[in-house]
C-alpha cells in the first residue's frame, strides 16, 4: 500500500486541480453550487476510470517495462514535478509529467516504445487543435438550435443549468477515463495490481482530489479564464469532455487544460475575438517540454539517489 | 409538460408580467390624472384621486419588483441573466417614478398650464404615453421571446425624436410669451419633466436590444 503512496497523491493533485477545468466556470459563476459539482465529478470521475480507464492504462503500461521499485520512481518523479511546477507557477501537465518520468525509467532501462511515445506525443499536439475544433462544431450546432428553441429565457437559463451539469458530469467522466492511467498505469505495468484496481484506486484518489480540495481551485480557475457567456461556457466544457473523451479512445492520456484553452480559443475563431492571448499559448508549448523534460530527469536522479550504496573503504 | 422543471421561473415569469401590468395601470392614473384633469382650463375634482391612484400603482410596482429580485437572489436564473433582469427594472422603474414626480409637481406648485400650451402639452404627452405603451409592449415581447423587438424600438426612437421637438417648441413657445418669468421657469421644468418618459422609454428599448442581442448566440 505504501508503495502506492505517491500514486495517490498524484491522482488526490490531479482531481484538486482538474476538476477546475470540468466544473471551474459553472461554480465560479455561481451557476452550480460547489457541493453539487463536487458529488457529479466525483461520481462521473470513478465511473469513467472504472469503465473507459483501460485504454489509457495499456498505453502507458506498454511504453516500457518496470519493476515495481520503477514504478514507484515514475509516480514519485511525476508528484514532485507536478508539485514543484505548480509552486513555482510553471505550466505543468500530469499526464505529460507521468510520461516524462516514465521515458526516463525507460532510458535507464534501455527498453523505450518509440511507435508508442510517438503516438503519445501527436496527441498532446493534437489536444488543443482538438478542443479548439470541437468547440467550433459544438458551437454552431448547438447555437442553431439554441436561437431556436421555442422556450422563454427563463426556461432557457434552467436549460443551460441543467445542461451544464450534465455536461460537467460528462466531463468527469472523461477526465476519469482518461487521466487515470497517469495515476495508476506504472502500478499495472511493475504487475502490483490488475487493469480494474488500477483504474478503481486511481478514480478514488482523483474523486477524493475533486472532494477534498478542488474548491478554490475552481474559484480562482473559474475566474482567471476569459469572462465567457454562459453558452459558451457550456460549449467549452462539452469540447473539452468531447476531445478528451476522444483522446481516452484513442488509449492516451492529455492535459484537459490544454483541451480547455484550445475550446476556449475555438470559441474566440467563431465570435472573431481574441479569448485566448499569446502568453497564454507560450505557455502550452512551455508545459509539452518542461513538465516531462523535468519529470524525466526527476526519476532519473531518484533511481540513481535510491541505487547509492555506501561501500566500506579497504 | 415539464412545468415543475421551471417551477421557480414560472413564478419569476408571473411576478414580472404582474409588475408590467401595474407599470400599465400607473399609466392609466396618470394619462387620466393629466387628459382628464389637467389639459384643461381648470384642474378638475378627480385631480387628487388620480394622483393617489398613480403614488399607489407606483408604491405596488416597488414592492413587486423588490419580490422579484428576493426571487432572482434566491437562486433563479444564471447570475448574467440576474444582473441583466435587475437592470431593466431598474430602469422600467423610472418611467411610473416620473408620473408621480409630474403629479406632484402640478399638485405642490399650484401649476395652471395657459390655454395658448395647452394643443402642444396635449401632444407631448400622448405622445409620451405612446411610448410608454410600446416600451411595455417590447418588455413583454422579450420576456416571451416574441419577435418585433426591432420595430417597436425603431417606434419609439422616432416617438422620443418627436417629443425632443415638441418640448423644444413648447419651451420656444413659453419664453416668447407674457407671462410671469417665475411661472415660465415652474412650466418649462414640468415640460422637462413630461420629456423624461419618452427619453426613459426610449433608454430602456435600447437596452432591451442590447440584451436581445446578447442572448443570440
Amino acid at each position: 500500500m505504501l508503495s502506492l503512496a505517491g500514486a495517490i497523491f498524484l491522482g488526490w493533485s490531479l482531481g484538486a486541480n482538474d476538476a477546475a477545468n470540468v466544473f471551474g466556470t459553472a461554480v465560479s459563476s455561481r451557476m452550480i453550487r460547489f457541493g453539487t459539482a463536487a458529488a457529479v465529478a466525483s461520481v462521473f470521475v470513478v465511473l469513467g476510470a472504472a469503465v473507459s480507464g483501460r485504454f489509457g492504462i495499456e498505453t502507458l503500461k506498454g511504453l516500457t517495462s518496470m519493476n515495481l521499485d520503477q514504478a514507484v520512481v515514475v509516480s514519485v518523479a511525476a508528484a514532485a514535478t507536478v508539485t514543484l511546477m505548480t509552486v513555482l507557477g510553471l505550466p505543468v501537465s500530469t499526464s505529460q509529467a507521468v510520461v516524462g518520468a516514465i521515458v526516463g525509467i525507460g532510458l535507464l532501462n534501455g527498453r523505450l516504445n518509440l511507435a508508442g511515445l510517438g503516438k503519445v506525443g501527436a496527441c498532446w499536439l493534437g489536444t488543443p487543435v482538438g478542443g479548439a475544433l470541437c468547440a467550433i462544431m459544438i458551437y454552431r450546432f448547438l447555437g442553431y438550435w439554441y436561437n431556436r428553441a421555442p422556450v422563454n429565457i427563463f426556461q432557457a437559463d434552467q436549460i443551460l443549468r441543467w445542461s451544464m451539469l450534465v455536461a460537467g458530469a460528462y466531463g468527469a467522466y472523461a477526465l476519469g477515463a482518461n487521466n487515470v492511467a497517469n495515476v495508476t498505469a506504472v502500478f499495472v505495468g511493475a504487475g502490483l495490481l490488475d487493469t480494474m484496481q488500477a483504474a478503481l484506486i486511481g478514480g478514488f484518489a482523483i474523486a477524493l482530489g475533486v472532494i477534498t480540495f478542488s474548491r478554490p481551485v475552481m474559484e480562482t480557475v473559474g475566474n482567471k479564464l476569459v469572462r465567457l457567456d454562459p453558452f459558451s461556457a457550456l460549449v467549452v466544457v462539452l469540447a473539452q469532455a468531447v476531445t478528451v473523451h476522444l483522446y481516452t479512445c484513442v488509449g492516451v492520456p492529455v492535459s484537459t487544460s490544454q483541451a480547455v484553452i484550445g475550446a476556449v480559443l475555438g470559441i474566440g475563431l467563431v465570435k472573431g475575438m481574441n479569448t485566448v492571448s499569446a502568453g497564454t499559448l507560450k505557455h502550452i508549448l512551455l508545459a509539452w517540454f518542461i513538465s516531462p523534460a523535468v519529470s524525466c530527469c526527476l526519476a532519473l536522479a531518484i533511481d540513481f539517489g535510491i541505487h547509492l550504496r555506501y561501500v566500506p573503504g579497504p | 409538460m415539464l412545468s415543475f422543471l421551471f417551477r421557480k421561473e414560472n413564478r419569476l415569469m408571473e411576478l414580472i408580467f404582474k409588475y408590467v401590468e401595474t407599470l400599465g395601470r400607473c399609466r392609466e392614473s396618470f394619462a387620466e390624472a393629466m387628459q382628464g384633469c389637467v389639459l384643461h382650463e381648470e384642474i378638475c375634482q378627480d385631480f387628487e384621486f388620480y394622483l393617489k391612484q398613480t403614488h399607489k400603482h407606483e408604491s405596488r410596482a416597488d414592492d413587486l419588483r423588490e419580490e422579484i429580485n428576493d426571487l432572482m437572489y434566491g437562486d433563479t436564473l444564471i447570475p448574467d441573466s440576474r444582473g441583466d433582469i435587475v437592470e431593466l427594472l431598474q430602469e422600467l422603474d423610472k418611467i411610473p417614478h416620473v408620473f408621480e414626480i409630474v403629479l406632484h409637481m402640478i399638485q405642490t406648485q399650484k401649476l395652471r398650464l395657459p390655454g395658448f400650451l395647452l394643443p402642444d402639452i396635449k401632444e407631448l404627452i400622448r405622445i409620451s404615453l405612446e411610448c410608454c405603451d410600446l416600451v411595455i409592449s417590447q418588455v413583454s415581447a422579450f420576456f416571451k421571446k416574441d419577435a418585433g423587438l426591432r420595430a417597436l424600438s425603431n417606434t419609439i426612437d422616432t416617438n422620443e425624436s418627436h417629443c425632443d421637438h415638441m418640448e423644444r417648441k413648447i419651451i420656444t413657445g413659453l419664453f416668447e410669451s407674457g407671462l410671469d418669468p417665475f411661472q415660465k421657469i415652474l412650466i418649462r421644468d414640468l415640460v422637462a419633466q413630461i420629456g423624461r418618459i419618452s427619453d426613459q422609454a426610449d433608454r430602456v428599448s435600447k437596452f432591451i436590444n442590447i440584451l436581445s442581442m446578447k442572448r443570440r448566440v
